[in-house]
């Protein structure tokens, strides 16, 4: 079975946050947990400037599932990584494990406590029933089993973030690369 | 009364600086994280603590739990416990104040080490509600131990500075090994009793900081990153390797400490409790102590 990525070609990203704000509201998450967020490098600096969309990669191996004491996640067979969030005791292992600074931590508890972690699902939901009402409130919508392409790359009006499975999005990267000439 | 309010504020303002909404973990940090993420010039800290926590920390605190004990149970057996009669002269060597700092100390070490325990083999205990609160006690009952360690670490600093009754100690380990009496040199404190203070007082206050650090995640310090280097990703990264590391000595010689009190020397956890200590116990294993004392006549 082929593996689901994502990939961000920064040459098209043009920094209009349509991606991070498209999947905050689609998946109604509170205010300051962004699970896809636009990062610019060089600000204003010609030829330097850079911008980027961040997320959980779904790594292969995935690192912060190796660490979790409580063992919540979850590796599907396309590769998307999910965990659960009732079994998640907000410890941050995870987040120490984590290559990009994916998952995130609502200040739900008391005296500033850490709630259950939050991640990107790649629009995939959690371990809940798909599309129940739970799965929706904890996880935000299950587009994936609906045959729908993730909010971020649906919104996307450069095509800059790319994803499916890995195969097809190198394949689309590499025909970018060829027809501009540059950008390995 | 200074200290702890200094305290109290340190701890209201580390608070609020967690509620900052942007860090350099999800903020624009965040590419030079993911580049320096497992490379030659990092400190390769994230790669380091996904090994350690992934392959060794839970199996080490295993055989902590397991071994030290386990040797324990063997002495008992082999060696058996040390009594000494409990209806002898006694000598109150423990004020209310010393009694009541190290039992505040005790009932917290007594609520953290379980539920460290709970969230180190959180797999096992099935996630959820239990490791959850497990988590949110092993927090809490820090504060009681975070109020309690500098008055304890002030009160008996003098008595844990090693000196050469220690060597001799070490060389015939504690006289633990042999069922006889033999007056063993040590002061009001054993070396045993040191390293478990040291440990104690510089562990604890080290698991306090790293504890921190990871409960407060997103804390700005700029001081710390400026004295070290290091990103506030890696400065938790290494929080969490350090207050793992550490956890280890603690839980031994807490192991230990509990062991000596309850068990190997019958009786000896009252001393606390009563502020009493038996002359027996002190002529036999504190006999410098015991010269002192009987020296200024109070034996
Ligand atoms: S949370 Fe981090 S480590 Fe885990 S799959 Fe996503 S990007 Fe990889
Ligand atoms: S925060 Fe939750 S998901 Fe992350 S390692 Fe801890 S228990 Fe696992």
């Amino acid at each position: 079975m082929s593996r689901m990525k994502f990939y961000c070609d920064d040459h098209r990203c043009i920094e209009c946050f349509a991606c991070s704000v498209a999947c905050a509201e689609a998946h109604e998450l509170p205010t300051g947990i962004s699970r896809r967020k636009v990062i610019t490098l060089f600000d204003g600096i010609e030829g330097k400037e850079v911008s980027t969309s961040i997320a959980c990669m779904h790594c292969t191996d995935a690192p912060c599932e190796q660490v979790c004491p409580v063992d919540c996640f979850y590796i599907r067979e396309d590769g998307i990584v999910l965990h659960d969030k009732n079994k998640c005791i907000g410890c941050g292992y995870c987040l120490y494990a984590c290559p990009f600074g994916a998952p995130q931590f609502p200040r739900d508890g008391a005296f500033g406590a850490k709630g259950a972690m939050d991640k990107c699902t790649m629009c995939a939901g959690g371990p809940l029933e798909t599309n129940s009402e739970k799965e929706r409130h904890l996880y935000g919508q299950n587009r994936i089993a609906e045959g729908k392409v993730p909010m971020c790359a649906a919104v996307c009006s450069t095509n800059a973030l790319l994803v499916g499975d890995a195969e097809s999005v190198s394949n689309i990267y590499r025909k970018r690369v060829a027809g501009r000439g540059k950008g390995v | 009364m200074r200290r702890y309010m200094y305290m109290f504020i340190a701890f209201l303002s580390l608070a609020s600086v967690a509620m900052a909404a942007d860090s350099q973990i999800w903020g624009e940090m965040r590419i030079q994280n993911i580049l320096g993420y497992g490379q030659e010039e990092s400190l390769k800290l994230g790669p380091l603590f996904t090994m350690l926590q992934h392959q060794y920390f839970a199996w080490i605190f295993l055989g902590v739990l397991i071994g030290v004990p386990g040797a324990f149970f063997i002495h008992y057996k082999i060696i058996g416990p040390k009594v000494f009669p409990h209806s002898e002269k006694k000598y109150y060597a423990f004020n209310l104040y010393n009694r009541i700092i190290h039992q505040v100390a005790a009932v917290s070490f007594l609520v953290i080490i379980p539920t460290g325990f709970i969230i180190v083999f959180g797999d096992f205990f099935g996630g959820g509600t239990l490791v959850r609160m497990a988590k949110n006690l092993h927090g809490i009952f820090t504060i009681p131990f975070t109020i309690v360690v500098i008055p304890m670490a002030l009160m008996w600093v003098k008595e844990a500075i090693f000196n050469w009754d220690d060597v001799k100690w070490l060389m015939i380990v504690g006289g633990y090994l042999s069922k006889e009496k033999k007056p063993i040199l040590a002061g009001k404190f054993n070396c045993g009793q040191k390293m478990w203070y040291w440990v104690a007082i510089l562990g604890g206050i080290t698991m306090i900081l790293s504890g921190a650090f990871m409960f407060f995640l997103d804390f700005k310090m700029q001081m710390l990153h400026d004295l070290t280097g290091m990103s506030q990703i890696d400065l938790l990264r290494a929080a969490a390797i350090i207050h793992n590391v550490m956890g280890f000595a603690v839980l031994a010689l807490f192991i230990t400490h509990v062991y000596m009190s309850m068990f190997a020397i019958k009786g000896a956890v009252h001393s606390i409790i009563t502020g009493y200590v038996e002359e027996e116990e002190v002529k036999i294993l504190h006999s410098t102590w015991y010269k002192k004392l009987k020296d200024q006549g109070k034996f």
